[in-house]
């Protein structure tokens, strides 16, 4: 029994120990890649800042404003975001990468999957962005120009432009990410529909005396103002 | 964009025949029919009387009319017409048309005028309104007269005004451009005015005809960049200034051509505004700006309602563009009832700075930025109305002057902006 | 039908019409043109020309001497300034005996001789004859003066007052306070329009009249070929009107006319009259009364032109000149005996004038510039080249002044027009060849600096090569006469957009001629609009060289600083 017991031990020892013995050179291995991929990609990020640098990247990219949008967003410099993008997107590769080595089963299925997710999920990334900025951006430029036209409630307008905006960005980027696309396009349609349903009603019916004294005001104001001597500004 | 490129061949071919000049007329036109006959008429019995031996030549740029305005100006050339003032010509006086592509927008028509004053060697140009009723004869000697015997690089114009027109010059951009470059230019959106072959040439050669400045708002362009080079500035009296109006004033577009082009021109020029204290006159001929006082009817309510309007609804806006304190102080004005409502001048002047520092640092749009001002200048505008709606035309010019030492004197604070944050 | 000679228009409007009426023109057109239109006339007075018996004043004889160098220079006409006996108180122009010779000039055998040397060489002699007054010195005035019934009285303008005609101008407003002079001899006021010295003759009296015909007979008879006559429009006097201009004057000049035509057909009247072309124009008449007269206002104009070099000052005046009648003809000069008056121009050209040609004071002289050609241009042989260019290329006949052939300069600091009146240069030896007498009593003194002195222009220098000016002016005379269409052809205005371009057409019968002259100091492109001469070749008159045919395009050519071409239309 104890013999037994000893025995069983003894080769489970020795099968662990020769398990180890023969895990261990693998987690060196990927210890090795993780290291050197963290220096592939302090390399690699080290000569695109230069490159950046060197080619202006950060004055096109203010010229074509995406700094503008970067600078509201809190969010560095164009070219330092870059190169951090791709720095990280480098050693997170080498670190799977070693993480594949281990040879552990199943994990290797979602690595792969995940170096084919990953394209996706920038572009998602990207429109979540850009939507998010373009829905900040329209909702500012309907309220200044709101404000100036002196349209009534240009809160109001702004928000519901920036509402739809964001709403249609996000469907945009779950449909990219090919998560739950239809679900969004239907929460998107029925949001939209029910908003303009309510538009229409509250226009239609609570706001029916609103919009009748801004109608009135804006005609009749233009009438009146034609009487007026018109100040030249310049 | 190449210079040859705003240069059609044929009319390359008329700038040969007409060959070198003293004098340049610059006209932009866009659809102005209506007064474009008389403006080339005084235009020529200007030369006649005052340059009559200069070589000159009067240069039409059109934006693309639909009314036959370039075929008047090309009916009002013909070099051997008698003049009915029994005034006949030593020289041929060219007249010649040509189009610029962007309608109605003088920052194209104004570099093709350039260009051509530097091919012809021209060593004077003036740009006359086309669109002007009460231009004489005696403007085009007003106006050249400084450059052709050298003692100055542009004149600007003065003009007669009613007191409450060109409250936007009064209220920003003369006090501004003065704080900034210490001239005191008292129009610095001319719609006549001259400036030597020199100048031009400089101008042409500047980086400010691209989409910002050089399609709209060129004239202040001209302005800001003659003061920031050094050039000298001279100033005409040359009557009052009768306009027809094409249609409403849009105050937001008005706003971008000069504010806006202003605000721009800060990044280049601040070698220039930065090293600058204080103001100097510049030399001025035959009278200094004066005004009328004849009562106007205007909608002061609605100026200020806009005004209520705008401060509230754009919080959010302004907030990311004025520091806490100006938009604190800014907000209290507004809650105020109309009858107290003022927009004091320090307050004006922060706000105006504050604006200006957020432009250069494009904290958000930079078109935003101009449009978010509007509301705030409505403001402005009121309590300038209300504050002279009985004062006498000295009254009022004190009034300016005021706001133009105030701007001046918060330079600094500026500048303490321009380059740490807020 | 009348030939036009020059045709006021606008360019926009040459068309079809005026094509036409060109057309039906030639067949009425005769086939040679008089004398006078074809002749390259010559100005000269003998007391400048030649001294031939060495007591330092030019003579007939010596001037007889060098015809045969003005028929080599290409002249068919010589205009002679007065020569008459006279007390010299006007240039001659104050006559006192009107069929004689003065003696300094020689004897009225000498003239004669001269004459018909002149004529064997195909030379038309041109002579002054001053109609409107004479020296207070003649016989007739001495007789008219010496009693109020002398019969002779009323051959002048008498008056007990000084009141009549009252508003007339003076012309010479320098020297003289009134129109009328008091005769202390026979206690009464004569009239006089020049200096008081020259008393008007009263053509109201047909004694006057037949008596200056008489000596117009005696000239003619002599052989003489033409009469310019000065100061014609002051001829008859009407009390309230300016006394200028008026009909009975017309009518004066008419019958002088008609006795000349029915007597002595074929010579010719030149009319001396400083006047807008539009107020000469009555003096051609219907064709019965002068044959010729000079255009003044164009002269200061092409000197203008060149100056502002803009065509405008010539193309104004020419559109301005009215048309003439058939068989008359303008006198076209660049440089008289008189200074170079702007008279004809308004104030602010004048002014212009002066400051350009004229900055020292010294050189201008009552409404006008005492200075030669040459001087004037500053002795650039392109302007001297190109002027000379449209001077003969213009309608009209071309008038040389004496010495400009060579590019003689002046002498500002003699009095009066004096400085444009210095002997004739031939030679660099004594008195530059012009006299054998003491360059003391030389009537003038000679031209002696570095640059226009008789040692550095002079006739026989130049004769010397081919690219003298003397030697080019010779050419150029000789393409003139090669071509009657210059004489008496008609001319047109191209309008090329490029204004220092000034371009015309002349055409005479199928002979079409083109001028192209650039009166820039640049080169220059010009394209002008030969449309209506499409096929045509060009061939350049004085190298004849052929240039391309005229096709539908605008005819480009370019031109050097001051070049100017002529071109024959050739249809081949």
């Amino acid at each position: 029994m104890w013999e037994k017991f000893v025995a069983e031990s003894t080769r489970a020892t020795r099968e662990i120990v020769t398990d180890a013995a023969q895990f261990l050179p693998h987690l060196l291995e990927m210890l090795i890649i993780v290291v050197l991929g963290w220096l592939i990609a302090y390399v690699l990020r080290a000569i695109l800042r230069s490159i950046l640098r060197l080619t202006k990247f950060d004055r096109f990219s203010e010229h074509t404003g995406a700094s503008r949008l970067l600078n509201q967003a809190a969010l560095p410099s164009s070219s330092e975001l870059l190169s951090r993008l791709v720095f990280w997107v480098a050693w997170l590769g080498f670190i799977l990468l070693g993480v594949g080595v281990l040879g552990i089963v199943g994990l290797q299925q979602h690595i792969s999957n995940f170096f084919g997710f990953l394209p996706r999920l920038f572009t998602a990334l990207f429109v979540f962005f850009f939507g998010f900025l373009a829905a900040s951006f329209f909702s500012r430029a309907a309220l200044l120009a709101a404000v100036n036209a002196d349209l009534p409630s240009p809160r109001l307008i702004s928000s519901t432009i920036r509402t739809l905006l964001i709403i249609l960005t996000i469907s945009m980027a779950f449909e990219e990410l090919e998560l739950a696309e239809h679900t969004v396009l239907v929460a998107f349609a029925l949001i939209f529909g029910s908003l303009m349903l309510g538009l229409a009603l509250a226009f239609g019916l609570g706001g029916q005396d609103l919009a009748r004294r801004y109608l009135e005001r804006r005609f009749g104001r233009a009438r009146k103002e034609e009487r007026e001597d018109e100040l030249s500004p310049l | 964009m190449a210079e040859e490129s705003i240069l059609t061949d044929d009319f390359l071919r008329e700038l040969m025949n007409v060959g070198e000049v003293d004098i340049l007329v610059g006209m932009p036109t866009y659809n102005d029919a209506a007064t474009v006959g008389q403006v080339v008429q005084a235009v020529r019995a200007g030369l006649i009387k005052y340059f009559p031996r200069q070589r000159a030549v009067i240069i039409n740029a059109d934006g693309g009319s639909k009314d036959a305005t370039p075929e008047l100006v090309r009916a009002a050339s013909i070099s051997d017409l008698r003049q009915p003032s029994g005034l006949t010509a030593l020289r041929t006086l060219h007249s010649i048309s040509t189009q610029y592509p962007h309608g109605g927008e003088n920052g194209q028509a104004l570099r093709l005028l350039l260009a051509a004053a530097d091919l012809l060697r021209a060593g004077a140009c003036v740009v006359v309104s086309a669109d002007s009723v009460n231009i004489e004869a005696e403007w085009l000697d007003r106006l050249l007269r400084p450059i052709t015997n050298g003692s100055a690089d542009l004149v600007t114009p003065l003009y007669h005004r009613h007191r409450f027109d060109g409250l936007l010059v009064r209220n920003l951009l003369y006090p501004m451009i003065r704080a900034m470059y210490g001239k005191r230019v008292r129009e610095p959106y001319p719609s006549e005015f001259a400036f030597s072959g020199r100048l031009g040439s400089y101008l042409l050669g500047q980086d400010i005809w691209s989409e910002d400045g050089g399609n709209s708002g060129a004239e202040i362009c001209i302005t800001i960049s003659a003061l920031a080079g050094n050039f000298q500035v001279a100033e005409s009296f040359l009557g009052s200034r009768g306009r027809i109006e094409h249609g409403p004033a849009d105050l937001v577009h008005a706003m971008r051509q000069t504010v806006g082009v202003s605000f721009w021109l800060l990044d280049p020029t601040f070698p220039a505004w930065s090293a600058t204290t204080g103001s100097q006159p510049v030399p001025s001929s035959g009278g200094g700006p004066q005004v009328t006082l004849e009562p106007l009817r205007i909608n002061r309510k609605r100026l200020h309602q806009m005004f209520q309007v705008g401060v509230a609804e754009l919080e959010p806006v302004l907030k990311s563009i004025l520091a806490p304190p100006t938009l604190a102080e800014l907000q209290k004005e507004a809650a105020a009832p109309q009858e107290t409502f003022r927009y004091p001048d320090d307050l004006w002047v922060r706000t105006v700075y504050e604006f200006a520092a957020s432009y250069h640092k494009s904290v958000i749009s930079r078109d935003h930025i101009i449009q978010a001002l509007a509301p705030l200048y409505r403001g402005r505008a009121y309590t300038f109305l209300v504050e002279n709606i009985d004062a006498t035309g000295e009254q009022t010019e004190n009034k300016v002057e005021d706001l133009c030492l105030t701007f001046e004197r918060l330079k600094p604070y500026l500048l303490e902006m321009w380059d740490g944050r807020k | 039908m009348k030939l036009l000679r020059s045709k006021p228009r606008h360019p926009p409007f040459v068309g079809f019409a005026d094509f036409y009426f060109l057309g039906s023109l030639n067949l009425v057109m005769p086939q040679t043109a008089p004398w006078y239109q074809d002749a390259i006339i010559y100005q000269v007075h003998a007391r400048t020309f030649y001294d031939s018996n060495g007591d330092g004043v030019g003579d007939f004889r010596g001037l007889a001497q060098k015809l045969d160098y003005l028929q080599d220079l290409g002249i068919t006409a010589i205009w002679l300034m007065p020569f008459f006996p006279s007390p010299l108180r006007d240039d001659g122009y104050d006559i006192a005996d009107y069929r004689s010779v003065h003696r300094n000039y020689g004897t009225l055998e000498d003239f004669k001789s001269f004459l018909d040397a002149a004529h064997q060489r195909g030379i038309r002699v041109i002579i002054e004859m001053v109609l409107n007054h004479t020296s207070d010195q003649h016989p007739w005035f001495q007789e008219s003066r010496s009693s109020r019934d002398n019969p002779k009285r009323d051959w002048y303008v008498w008056s007990e007052t000084d009141t009549r005609y009252r508003g007339v101008r003076i012309i010479f407003l320098d020297t003289e306070l009134s129109n009328w002079a008091w005769d202390p001899v026979s206690k009464e006021y004569y009239w006089h329009r020049f200096f008081s010295h020259q008393p008007d003759l009263n053509y109201d009296n047909p004694a006057v009249r037949e008596e200056m015909w008489n000596v117009m007979k005696f000239w003619l008879d002599m052989g003489v070929d033409g009469f310019r006559l000065d100061a014609v429009p002051y001829l008859v006097e009407r009390e309230g009107t300016s006394c200028e201009n008026l009909p009975e004057t017309h009518a004066v000049l008419k019958e002088l006319r008609a006795k000349l035509d029915q007597q002595f057909p074929g010579k010719m009247l030149l009319a001396e009259a400083n006047q807008w072309p539009a107020d000469l124009r009555p003096y051609f008449g219907n064709g019965d009364e002068f044959h010729m007269a000079f255009h003044f206002p164009l002269m200061p104009r092409m000197f203008m032109g060149l100056k502002l070099e803009d065509r405008k000052p010539i193309t104004e005046i020419l559109q301005q000149t009215p048309a003439i009648p058939d068989g008359c003809q303008w006198c076209l000069f660049l440089r008289n005996h008189d200074e170079l008056t702007l008279e004809m121009v308004t104030d602010m050209e004048r002014d212009y004038m002066y400051d350009e040609y004229a900055r020292d004071k010294n050189m201008r002289l009552n409404l006008g510039i005492r200075r030669r050609l040459a001087p004037l241009l500053d002795n650039d042989r392109r302007r001297i080249e190109l002027m000379n260019g449209m001077l003969m290329s213009l309608p009209g006949t071309p008038i040389i002044y004496y010495g400009d052939e060579i590019g003689m300069g002046d002498n500002v600091n003699l009095g009066d027009r004096n400085g444009v009146r210095t002997p004739m240069q031939w030679d660099g030896g004594w008195n530059g060849g012009f006299s054998a007498a003491d360059p003391e009593s030389l009537y003038s003194p000679l031209m002696l600096n570095p640059v226009y002195g008789f040692q550095a222009v002079n006739v026989h220098s130049q004769k010397r090569f081919e690219h003298s000016l003397l030697s080019w002016m010779k050419r150029i005379i000789k393409v003139r006469k090669s071509a009657p269409v210059f004489g008496s052809g008609s001319i047109e205005f191209l309008y090329p957009a490029n204004h220092r371009v000034l371009a015309y057409i002349r055409q005479l019968g199928n002979e079409t001629v083109l001028i192209v002259n650039n009166l820039s100091s640049a080169a220059q492109a010009v394209e002008l609009d030969l449309k209506r001469y499409k096929g045509n070749i060009l061939i350049e008159m004085f190298g004849r060289n052929i240039f391309p045919r005229i096709g539908d395009l605008p005819y480009l050519l370019t031109l050097g600083s001051y070049q100017f071409y002529w071109f024959r239309l050739r249809r081949i």
